[in-house]
């Protein structure tokens, strides 16, 4: 067997705490004891998390759901790397062999102006469905829809539009990028819809509305450090930011949106 | 002793030819004029499968729509990890599939449980989901020429699967969230996320209204509609340890059960037999590895009983490949409750491997040899390193090790064929209804099932109830309103006042191990009655001894846990009560003293072909009995047998 | 008739039917786009600005007459120089205004941050805006040295003299503290260039899979070559033509 057998693990937290989205908040430092190398990340917190609830003290709250690295919703910053050290990897994803004994783990919240923070490592990310409900969608009303294969998809456009639409919309990007961009989650929208022909008829005007709400929604713009890409649980490439930019581009100057 | 209602349910299915029934039934509904849609208002509560594709399209039909979700966002709902794919009669494979075909593999899969006419209906729409989804530009698997391809899954003689890679859930999933999306954007739907809905208000005998808490605020609030569209998901979470998302939950379907809305079939649990083993104490949740992997895995123990040796140590003629021993004809491809039983036999006999004892091997070693490694990878790579991401363990060198898991649950509020619950005006959609999959559902037809009920069901039947029933608007500052915020709040102020030692947590735990250890995989009548007891004296305890901290006026999830574990503690009792009154062995649920000398279930057609609703009489009264009696003409009763 | 009167109400623009122009230009993808093409361009001209310089290596003759066939054509020049104003300035101006932007965007920053590239050990891409900076502090004075003549402190040759060129290059970089800031005004660009020759074409959205690994050693070397180039004009020239 290659499987190491498992340790425990005493560890030091510090954990950012914030009472709601007005309040200070700040570092505050937690020891935890005789944490399983198999537990996950969020295990790690849940034990932390009893805890706090034994000795009297509001438990962490931080948001989390399917555990298994699909719903996008969990992911805190880790030692100062979003979803913590390892690539293409969400926080619920993350195990604590990963860790030492006695090592100090800093736990911060998403941080960019486009997402606040509502309460300790939980923010919210509603700006992703404002940009989405801009224009990331085929309008097609149900019982519209023509038989499935009159729409052919060749095997690798389709295999690029997948790629594109795995985004499982955490907001690692955001968090990791140092102008807290947002140019990957929409790339990857936007990349998904303009490479499959279902996406043509509405793919100027996705382009701009979906943008213009980005910039509206106070995301940085992208100064193409690799950030994000290297950030990305659902390793979305760069290269479809370079898409979006000639999406963009082409809608802007060529169409007659 | 149970009471059993006098006059039987009648589920109001059309008459007359099955294939020609849903048109029939939509001849007969009655429709609302366009320009009157708009007056209307209908609450949909989730935003899953059913819950996105519902919401979607009855505002596309110009309907006021109010949609609300747990999570900070529609896309995350737990419909969004399914793997695997959907099914659809397409026969775009020319292998002989028609929506006859997967008609009765549905009806036989689910053990002859489900209502004939629903599963003819859902096998009917199936290919229109696959269509509706295309046009949404969900990216399905292409052959090179462009056209969808389709993959096979278990319980079936035909490739009808439709997927996206591993992640044919999310795709779909994503395809409805972009249509609510764009009606969100049109104003046809208004979006409520983070809003727990914690009961339905009924007026004068219609489902009027619902009473939400803001989870970011702590704040109650009422909405009034004309309708409410239920698609809250399943219950999987009673037994702690599940692959549900930890936020699924069974109280919006239970407090709409308390205001008299019947639960049925609650016993049907579905147990998924390949899921990564309990590792510890600490576990919060189970994963699931797909059924596929059973096509070039093969699951085996080893012959001796305690055999602590590295499994590359034990030959081949000390390993009992014990699927493929039982089921000649299926192997290692039988159906999930017959796998898991198979394993849960063998671990309990002693024979189980891995530190707990509690797994079986699921070996690709063969596979390997034959194929090489390459190919495998390419079929399974991500699944073999989600598994290594996990355990540690590297399933290319060693074989993975698996246990089951409850993963879906077939029961929920009763409905009708209209998906209208016997409280006019509630409408339960998706895993929260007990419609389709009888007793035990087959892989890929839960997403199946949720568009359908979603995109093709709902459009057609809730403008029925709103013009037969000429509903009226009503204001929220009706009593029954007050009534039920008040009540709502009640029972949270109820929880932060018991200020006592033990976390939400601990009971949650104590309650899924009773339900593993007695209502799980094999259940007998003595182990159902202990643990009803235990269950009501967990119960008792928890409204003593919990302890929840900080308010109810933030941003709480201690005390939105506690809230959904407080009423799994009453709905568990009534899971566990269908188990003992359904004295046979059917699909996942298998009563001990039912089966035959093989071990293999023993259904009981004369006495138990009918839908168990369970109508309410409060906590600590024993429930009343409605039994809708289930008839089997197009798909006459068979053995089910996978040898 | 009633759309362009409407559009008026939203200034010259809109009336001249150009408000989706102006809201290209305000656009976070304009913007970088317009970033990404001043950028090029300038790279154009360093090229022609370096080969130019290299004939100082060949001495004072073939670089006088190259500069005097250069000033020859007034015209033309002033045009390019109006060019590379306008194109420095927005350069400049982008670069400012989107660092403004970005920062207000991040607004909070990380207790504790690591970059998760491969490698990478500090962001190396931060420094672009510093990079810049230096380049326009070095680009300012290299303008008062020797297109403005407005060094106080050196004896200019008057621009009628067909030796000026020559000779009053060579009196920019006579004392040692001129060469080290000329010395290191030309690092500081390769390493600007470095990431930005790449970084230009990814935002003009020239992105395939053939061509960008290419494109990011083009642009490494490129960075080398400019820095090189007149590095080593600041190293060699000076004592060659003592």
């Amino acid at each position: 067997m290659n499987h190491v057998a498992s340790k425990n693990l005493n560890l030091t937290l510090k954990i950012w705490r914030q009472a709601g989205p007005k309040q200070p908040g700040g570092l505050k430092t937690y020891q935890v004891r005789g944490i399983s190398t198999d537990m996950s990340f969020l295990e790690m917190l849940d034990v932390l998390n009893e805890q706090l609830i034994a000795s009297g003290e509001e438990p962490v709250a931080f948001d989390h759901d399917c555990r298994e690295g699909i719903c996008g919703t969990c992911g805190v910053v880790i030692n100062g790397q979003a979803h913590g050290p390892d690539s293409g990897t969400t926080t619920c994803q993350l195990h604590m062999r990963r860790f030492h004994d006695g090592d100090t783990i800093v736990i911060e919240p998403w941080l960019a102006k486009a997402f606040p923070i509502v309460r300790d490592l939980i923010v919210d990310r509603s700006a992703f469905d404002r940009i989405i409900q801009a224009g990331g969608f085929v309008s097609v009303n149900t019982g519209n829809a023509p038989e499935a294969n009159t729409t052919l998809v060749p095997h690798h456009v389709q295999q690029d539009a997948m790629n594109a639409a795995a985004c499982i919309g955490c907001g690692a990007c955001v968090a990791s990028c140092k102008n807290a961009s947002a140019m990957l989650f929409v790339s990857a929208k936007v990349s998904h819809l303009a490479s499959l022909p279902q996406g043509q008829a509405e793919r100027s005007k996705r382009v701009l509305n979906m943008v213009a709400t980005m910039d509206a929604e106070h995301f940085g713009n992208c100064t193409n450090t690799g950030e994000c890409e290297a950030a990305c649980p659902a390793k979305i490439k760069l290269s479809n930011i370079a898409q979006l930019n000639r999406e963009y581009m082409k809608a802007a100057l060529l169409s007659k949106e | 002793m149970v009471t059993v209602a006098d006059t039987p349910l009648d589920g109001r299915c059309p008459d007359g030819n099955i294939a020609s029934r849903w048109d029939q039934r939509k001849r007969d509904l009655k429709l609302v004029a366009p320009n009157n849609k708009r007056k209307y208002t209908v609450i949909v509560v989730g935003t899953g499968l059913a819950g996105g594709s519902a919401a979607a399209s009855l505002a596309e039909l110009g309907y006021n729509v109010l949609s609300f979700c747990i999570q900070d966002s529609p896309r995350r709902a737990h419909s969004i990890a399914a793997q695997g794919g959907i099914n659809a009669a397409k026969n775009y494979q020319n292998d002989g599939d028609s929506v006859w075909r997967l008609f009765y593999d549905t009806v036989k899969g689910g053990e002859w449980r489900a209502r004939e006419s629903n599963v003819y209906r859902l096998a009917t729409l199936s290919t229109s989901i696959i269509d509706q989804c295309v046009a949404q530009g969900v990216p399905f698997a292409r052959e090179y020429g462009g056209t969808l391809t389709n993959r096979s899954f278990g319980g079936a003689q035909v490739s009808r699967t439709f997927y996206c890679g591993g992640q044919t859930g999310q795709q779909l999933l994503l395809g409805a969230y972009q249509a609510m999306m764009r009606q969100v954007s049109g104003g046809g739907i208004k979006l409520f996320t983070r809003r727990e809905m914690l009961d339905l208000v009924v007026v004068d005998g219609i489902a009027r209204g619902i009473v939400t808490r803001d989870l970011v605020t702590g704040k109650y609030e009422t909405f009034v509609s004309d309708a409410v569209v239920l698609c809250t998901g399943g219950y999987g979470n009673a037994y702690y340890l599940s692959t549900m998302a930890k936020t699924c939950n069974v109280t919006a379907a239970w407090r709409c059960h308390k205001r008299g809305a019947y639960f049925a079939n609650p016993c049907f649990t579905q147990i998924h037999p390949t899921c990564i083993p309990v590792s510890g104490d600490h576990q919060s949740k189970l994963t699931l590895m797909s059924e596929s992997l059973r096509n070039d895995g093969r699951v085996w123990v080893p012959k001796t009983k305690g055999d602590t040796r590295s499994p590359d140590q034990i030959p081949e003629d000390e390993r009992d490949y014990y699927l493929e021993r039982r089921y000649p004809s299926y192997g290692n491809l039988a159906p999930r409750d017959v796998s898991s039983r198979a394993a849960k036999e063998r671990c309990d006999a002693g024979f189980g491997v891995g530190p707990s004892g509690m797994s079986v091997y699921l070996d690709f070693s063969k596979a390997i040899k034959e194929d090489g490694e390459s190919v495998i990878r390419e079929k399974y790579g991500n699944l073999f390193h989600m598994y290594e991401r996990i355990t540690d363990e590297n399933p290319y060198k060693v074989p993975m090790r698996i246990y089951p898991a409850v993963h879906y649950t077939m029961g929920g509020l009763w409905v009708d064929y209209n998906l209208q619950s016997n409280l006019p005006g509630l409408y339960v959609l998706g895993e929260a209804n007990f419609s389709d999959h009888g007793a035990n559902r087959l892989g890929a037809s839960a997403l199946m099932q949720g568009l359908a009920d979603g995109y093709f069901v709902i459009p057609y039947t809730v403008g029925d109830h709103i013009a037969t029933r000429k509903v009226k608007p009503i204001s929220a500052d009706r009593p029954e309103f007050h009534e039920a915020l008040e009540a709502a709040k009640s029972r949270t102020a109820a929880i932060l006042n018991v200020k006592g030692t033990h976390s939400t947590e601990h009971f949650h735990r104590a309650l899924g191990k009773i339900m593993w250890d007695h209502v799980g995989m094999a259940r007998n009548e003595k182990g159902l009655l202990h643990a009803i007891e235990q269950i009501k004296t967990l119960r008792e305890q928890f409204w003593h001894d919990v302890k929840v901290i900080g308010s109810g006026e933030t941003l709480n999830q201690n005390l939105e846990h506690a809230g959904r574990v407080a009423d799994f503690l009453e709905f568990a009792e009534l899971l566990a009560r269908d188990a003992l009154y359904r004295d046979e062995s059917c699909g996942g649920h298998f009563r001990e003293e039912h089966q035959t000398e093989e071990g293999e279930c023993e259904r009981n057609d004369a006495d138990f072909s009918y839908v168990s609703a369970w109508e309410y009489q409060g906590i600590g009264t024993e429930s009343i009995l409605h039994k809708e009696p289930l008839t089997f003409v197009d798909a006459p009763f068979g053995v089910r047998s996978y040898k | 008739m009633t759309d362009s009167t409407a559009q008026c109400k939203t200034g010259l623009l809109g009336c001249l039917g150009l408000s989706w122009f102006f809201r290209l230009l305000s656009s976070s993808i304009g913007q970088k786009f317009v970033m990404g093409l001043t950028g090029l361009l300038l790279c154009g001209f360093l090229v022609a600005h370096l080969a130019g310089n290299l004939l100082l290596f060949a001495g004072a003759e073939p670089f006088n007459h190259y500069a005097h066939a250069l000033h020859s054509q007034w015209e033309l020049l002033a045009l390019a120089e109006f060019g590379l104003v306008v194109l420095f300035l927005a350069h400049v101006y982008l670069a400012v205004t989107t660092t403004i932007g970005n920062y207000r965007a991040r607004r909070d920053f990380y207790v504790l941050k690591q970059s998760k590239v491969p490698g990478r050990i500090i962001g190396a891409n931060s420094w672009m805006f510093a990079s810049g900076s230096v380049v326009l502090g070095f680009v300012i004075l290299h303008l008062i040295d020797l297109r403005l003549g407005l060094r106080s402190s050196l004896h200019y040759l008057p621009e009628e003299n067909f030796e000026a060129p020559f000779r009053n290059t060579l009196a920019a970089l006579s004392d040692p503290i001129s060469r080290v800031v000329y010395f290191l005004g030309a690092i500081i660009l390769g390493v600007h260039l470095s990431h930005g020759f790449a970084s230009a074409f990814q935002s003009l959205g020239l992105n395939h899979p053939k061509y960008t690994p290419l494109i990011k050693i083009i642009g490494k070397i490129f960075g080398v070559i400019i820095a090189v180039g007149f590095a080593s004009i600041v190293v060699f020239v000076p004592g060659m033509w003592r």
